[in-house]
């Protein structure tokens, strides 16, 4: 079952879940039906919401349309919006959502009997599920993040923009020159920093941008480093350059800085100024040429290039792949192996393909996947914020992500996210593995160390395995999320992919003890649940939540031997008989602790938890939000990953090979 | 062949030791300050040095106002004896956290969290007409776990202002910025025509979404074309030539890194492109590693000299303090190398060098390290040693900087008095007051009363001594707690009784617990931790 909260249908989450509407709260926001992608190109599957005019203005306009627009959803502007049902196909399956559950109309108004609402349903049915065919999204190109800025500029020149900053223990210190200066990337409607399609250029970038090229070319002419310098544009004679070697080597600078071969006569307004330079002014002039070349939109933006023929649908070309598969795994241009494999074409052979995804995964630049994509996806920069101690901070950030970057390393099964027996710990860390930390070298601190930040050791979880695998109970995470709620709804979200939203401002509050009461925490959720408002999201959230409750604020698990040894030295016996970790889904399952709840993921709950880390991963690989047409790619993804049990690198693969990932549409000009 | 360019150290410094950098002559003739024919401006410099002072190698003690030695670790400046006042007995806390005290630094009070501290207060009122009103700068990243280490400066609301390190990033916004530089105006306009024929050649075989982005990026070129046009009708307001200065290389360790900034600060100076700069050689509770100096310990640790005594561990933290005295001399030797007018730059200049706390161990805010430098156009009287007859709140301090940069405030952080005697005006100096020196031992206790000093010898940083008239000092050997508990580090250099237990070891008096501890004079440390 794959709907929609209401609340949260914002243009660009993409929202799933068995969730229960309120009938109260309906609140649309208006965004979504007035600004759906203003200038689109048309011309797509016109299929439109007519055949169920009938329907919506018996039932639904008197509230939802003309002078009365509750929860600013408004039916008669939508209808006569003339935008698509692919456009809005969010909404249309939070519509058919509230019917089917019969959520809406709300009681005291006119009801539909059972045939108008089967009518709607397989109206529904035939055009958001049925004939819904994958196809490849229109090619757009878009801007580097920031991310992909600093690793692109460091790859071409050989090194890395370094701000001049001394780095001392327990200081944050940013070293990347490019990061300080660029304004950071905002998340894009895929919820990733790729997705920079909502992140325009402005004059403060490209005064930045400007000021890093002219920092990287001096670095790159000064004599500290001949040797990038030579490898990029050949050996320098005494002398310096002629004007031919200096054409040479901005032929060969364009053609990496552009990431694709380049025309001779596309590189003539680069040659003038060279050849019309005099002898000593040569470098400069070279330099000055090279700087338009990282200025130019061919450099900064991804896709410009691209190869094809407007309003067809085509295979992008070899080099588009090289740069959609290095940007996906490296989050950084394609080196020089790549790039020749798509000039001489092998690279859309399938066994060359495949070849690659395993030398790029292999390569310690695809730790992009657990420092961008895992940390984005999990929200884990949240950790930073746990301690203000950053080697403390710095252990509890790199546990998980030493443990993405395993799982695609050694290429795990993808549900060992949640249940493994390794984990990665320090120092700091270990005091959550008293008995496993056994296994770690013991650690000693230089004379004249206070404290340091010290690099991680892998270990096996065979005490409290079952409350301690997994990157659920790793302390950073448990830490970063305090409390039931904000634990439930992450577990919610990010694991099982169900996108709430807002809740309404109207919701209220968990209510508090009043005289004579003397509820618990969690009898006081009961009480806030018994209202249908909060019900919506709580009934889903809360169970979750309160598996957890056997962790403390700290990620302590307060049932583990040594934690009753420890709290009982300190402030007598810990009451272990008041935490209650055990509950029931809204799906049926019951748990007693998380260990139970650990199991319901992995067997009841597994395709939640597969289809979203497919979903996590190709928006990410794509660098945009997921559409209605991505959906049947999603499900067939899903479903092999399901039943061969995949892994963390057959993911990576069902991506690159999938049908979006591949293929393009360019639009047409003239639209 | 590609002319070399030539090394920064040949650049910034000229060659085998010329009092002035070879790029800069060109300057010489037209110094901003004697460019406008108007008044020499003053400057306000500040150096903050992390961590304290092991007390017994920087105090001064005995002396007079203008007959005084310099202690051990002031000899790396002391060739500049005549161009200092060095302050004594500033601060009024018995002890202070490394946040509270580098807050104090440049804002009097810890508590003084609403208003400006007095670099700005100072900038607000001078700074008006330079292009850049101040710069503040520092060497390493922040420290989170207490965030008021890493900054000296506050805005007029009380935060912290943003501090940069990189000495290249700031030689490009003094001298690069295109309202400086004609040259980097002149590179941008033919850039921009360059890329923009690009993008439009892009556009000719662009499909729709490219056709929107590329629209975009030619906006984003116009914008900033109509920038510069606008910058060339506010035309140049500086008769100097920057172009011709090259920007500085990449450092290679850390001393390079500071005697570059402070190349940069004094040329900023000197300019006039700023007139107030604040510059940090490190966080308080810093963990640098000093490891160009051949030290492998961290900075706060060895700063804990009691504690973690060792003739090692502290040698390691005098070659870190001795580097940042040499600093200091260096920033002087550079000012002193500019003219400016009929002087040099420092001559016109008010600088603040110093620390936070005075004895890094136990953190008594007490005998602070302040040095006052330059003539400040001579509102200062220099050649000088103030020791002041009582502490003093820095508050007093930041009125009198305040009084000579004519900013009016009656009261500052609390403290409603300058200092006085800073012109060459009357003050009220330290003086020994007379009292009875004398022993008492029996039952394995010793009772002592007399002057309390630490032990001057490196080897027993643990051991003080009380001065007793005729006869030998008594010595005193305790463990952290009572040093700590008792606060000798703050009633030293004054008249104390004390008793403890100890034993007569021929002749030598021990105490080697202390009991009691009494000043004869009623100077208490302050309960509070400041």
């Amino acid at each position: 079952m794959a709907l929609i909260c209401i609340w949260s249908a914002l243009p660009g989450t993409l929202c799933f879940g068995s969730l229960r509407l309120p009938t109260i709260h309906f609140s649309f926001l208006p965004v979504l039906l007035t600004f759906c992608c203003p200038g689109k190109p048309k011309g797509f599957a016109a299929s439109s919401p007519e055949p169920i005019r009938p329907f919506l203005e018996q039932y639904c306009v008197k509230c939802h349309g003309g002078e009365k627009v509750k929860g600013k959803l408004d039916f008669a502007a939508l209808l006569d919006s003339g935008e698509t049902l692919e456009e809005n196909f969010e909404l249309w399956s939070s519509v058919r959502e509230v019917l089917e559950f019969e959520e809406m109309p709300p009681e005291d108004e006119l009801q539909p009997g059972d045939s108008d609402r089967k009518h709607f349903l397989a109206w529904y049915q035939e055009h958001f599920v049925d004939s819904v065919e994958a196809k490849p999204a229109f090619f757009t190109p878009r801007r580097l993040s920031v991310n992909e800025y600093r690793n692109t500029l460091r790859s071409l020149l050989g090194f890395d923009l370094e701000l001049e900053i001394f780095e001392a223990e327990q200081t944050v210190t940013e070293k990347s020159l490019v990061r300080k200066l660029l304004p950071t990337d905002p998340p894009g409607a895929s919820g990733f920093t790729n997705d920079t399609h909502g992140n325009p250029l402005t004059t403060v970038i490209w005064d930045q941008y400007s000021y890093l090229v002219d920092r990287g070319l001096d670095e790159l002419f000064s004599p500290d480093r001949t040797a990038e310098r030579e490898r990029m544009l050949g050996p320098q004679r005494v002398g310096g350059f002629t004007v031919d070697a200096a054409k040479k080597a901005l032929q060969v600078f364009a053609a990496r800085a552009w990431r694709r071969p380049v025309a001779t006569g596309e590189l003539e307004p680069f040659f003038q100024s060279v050849e019309e330079a005099d002898r000593d002014e040569l470098t400069s002039s070279l330099k000055r040429e090279m700087k338009a070349m990282l200025m130019s939109p061919r450099f900064f933006y991804r896709g410009l290039l691209a190869e094809g023929t407007a309003g067809k649908r085509t295979k992008i070309d070899p080099h588009e792949l090289a740069e959609r598969l290095s940007y996906f795994l490296w989050a950084d241009m394609p080196d020089e192996e790549l790039s020749r494999l798509a000039e001489s074409g092998e690279l859309a052979e399938p066994a060359v393909l495949k070849g690659q995804i395993k030398r790029l995964l292999d390569d310690p630049a695809s730790r992009n996947l657990a420092e961008n994509f895992a940390v984005e996806w999990l929200a884990l920069d949240g950790i930073e914020g746990v301690s203000n101690n950053p080697p403390v901070s710095d252990a509890l950030v790199s546990q998980p992500l030493d443990f993405v970057d395993y799982l695609f390393r050694e290429d795990r099964p993808l549900l060992e996210l949640v249940d493994s027996e390794i984990t990665f710990v320090n120092v700091h860390t270990a005091k959550f593995y008293p008995v496993d930390r056994k296994q770690m070298t013991a650690y000693r601190k230089e004379k004249g160390i206070e404290v340091e930040s010290v690099p991680n050791q892998r270990i096996k979880i065979e005490h409290n395995a079952e409350s301690r695998g997994g990157i659920l109970t790793m302390p950073g995470v448990l830490a970063m999320n305090r409390g039931p709620v904000i634990r439930g709804t992450w577990l919610l979200e990010r694991i099982l992919g169900v996108h709430l939203g807002e809740p309404p401002p109207d919701v209220g509050q968990v209510p508090v003890n009043q005289v004579g009461e003397n509820l618990s925490f969690r009898e006081l959720f009961e009480k806030h649940r018994a209202n249908v408002t909060c019900a919506v999201c709580h009934d889903k959230i809360d169970p979750l939540g309160f598996s957890l409750q056997a962790y403390d604020k700290d990620g302590v698990y307060l049932r583990s031997k040594e934690a009753i040894e420890a709290s009982r030295k300190k402030t007598g016996p810990v009451e272990l008989a008041s935490l209650d970790t055990t509950g029931q889904l809204p799906t049926g399952e019951t748990f007693a602790d998380f260990a139970d709840m650990k199991t319901i993921l992995m067997t009841t709950q597994r395709r939640a938890v597969v289809r979203n880390l497919v979903e996590r991963t190709l928006a990410y690989a794509l660098c945009r939000k997921l559409e209605i047409y991505d959906q049947p790619t999603i499900d067939e993804i899903t479903d092999r990953l399901i039943e061969k049990e995949g892994t963390f690198r057959e993911l990576v693969h069902e991506v690159v090979f999938s049908l979006p990932f591949r293929e393009t549409i360019f639009p047409d000009a003239n639209l | 062949m590609k002319s070399r360019p030539l090394n920064r150290r040949t650049f910034l410094r000229g060659f085998a030791g010329a009092a002035l950098p070879l790029p800069f002559l060109n300057l010489m003739e037209s110094s901003a300050a004697t460019a406008d024919g108007g008044e020499t401006p003053l400057r306000f410099m500040t150096l903050f040095k992390p961590n304290g002072v092991h007390p017994p190698s920087w105090n001064i003690n005995g002396g007079t106002e203008t007959d005084f030695r310099m202690s051990p670790l002031m000899q790396p400046f002391a060739k500049h004896k005549e161009d200092l006042i060095i302050l004594d007995n500033m601060g009024d806390f018995g002890f202070s956290s490394h946040a509270n005290s580098t807050r104090r630094f440049l804002a009097g009070h810890h508590q003084n969290t609403k208003s400006a501290s007095v670099d700005q207060l100072i900038a607000e009122r001078i700074g008006g007409n330079t292009p850049h009103r101040s710069l503040e700068l520092t060497t390493e990243g922040l420290f989170p776990g207490q965030i008021g280490c890493s900054y000296i400066s506050y805005d007029q609301k009380g935060n912290p202002i943003p501090r940069e390190s990189d000495p290249q990033l700031i030689f490009d916004r003094l001298f690069r910025n295109p309202m400086s530089v004609p040259q980097k105006r002149n590179d941008m306009v033919s850039l921009l025509d360059r890329v923009s024929d690009d993008a439009r050649s892009l556009s000719r075989k662009a499909g729709y979404e490219d056709k929107a982005t590329l629209d975009e990026y030619l906006t984003v070129v116009r914008e900033t074309e109509k920038r510069l046009e606008n910058l060339k009708s506010v035309g140049n307001n500086t008769k100097i030539d920057f172009s011709t200065l090259e920007r500085p290389g990449r450092a290679a360790d850390m001393n390079e890194q500071v005697e570059t900034m402070i190349d940069l600060i004094t040329l900023a100076l000197w300019t006039d492109s700023t007139r107030c700069a604040t510059y940090m050689l490190g966080n308080s509770n810093s963990r640098m590693v000093f490891d160009f100096l051949g030290v492998k310990e961290q900075h706060h640790y060895l700063s804990h000299f009691f504690r973690n005594f060792s003739r090692e561990n502290l040698d390691g933290l005098l070659k870190i303090s001795l580097w940042h005295m040499e600093k200091f001399d260096y920033l002087l030797e550079r000012m002193k190398s500019f003219k400016d007018r009929d002087g040099t730059l420092l001559d016109n200049s008010v600088v603040l060098y110093g620390s936070g706390m005075g004895h890094s161990d136990n953190h008594t805010a007490t005998r602070i390290p302040i040095v006052l430098a330059g003539q400040g156009g001579g509102r200062l009287k220099t050649g000088r040693y103030l020791r002041y007859n009582e502490n003093q709140e820095l508050g007093r301090l930041h009125l009198s900087l305040l009084d000579m940069f004519d900013v009016k405030h009656d009261s500052y952080a609390g403290a409603t008095a300058p200092l006085t005697g800073l012109d060459g005006g009357h003050f009220v100096p330290y003086r020994e007051r007379k009292f009875d020196s004398w022993t008492k031992v029996g039952n394995g206790r010793v009772t002592v009363q007399g002057r309390l000093r630490m032990s001057d010898d490196l080897n027993e940083a643990k051991v003080f001594f009380v001065d007793v008239e005729g006869c030998p000092p008594v010595r005193v050997e305790v463990e952290f707690r009572d040093f700590h508990h008792f606060n000798l580090a703050y009633h030293c250099g004054t008249a104390i009784t004390m008793t403890g237990d100890g034993s007569d070891h021929g002749g030598q008096l021990v105490i080697t617990k202390v009991t009691e501890l009494k000043s004869v004079f009623g100077k208490k440390p302050g309960t509070q931790n400041g």
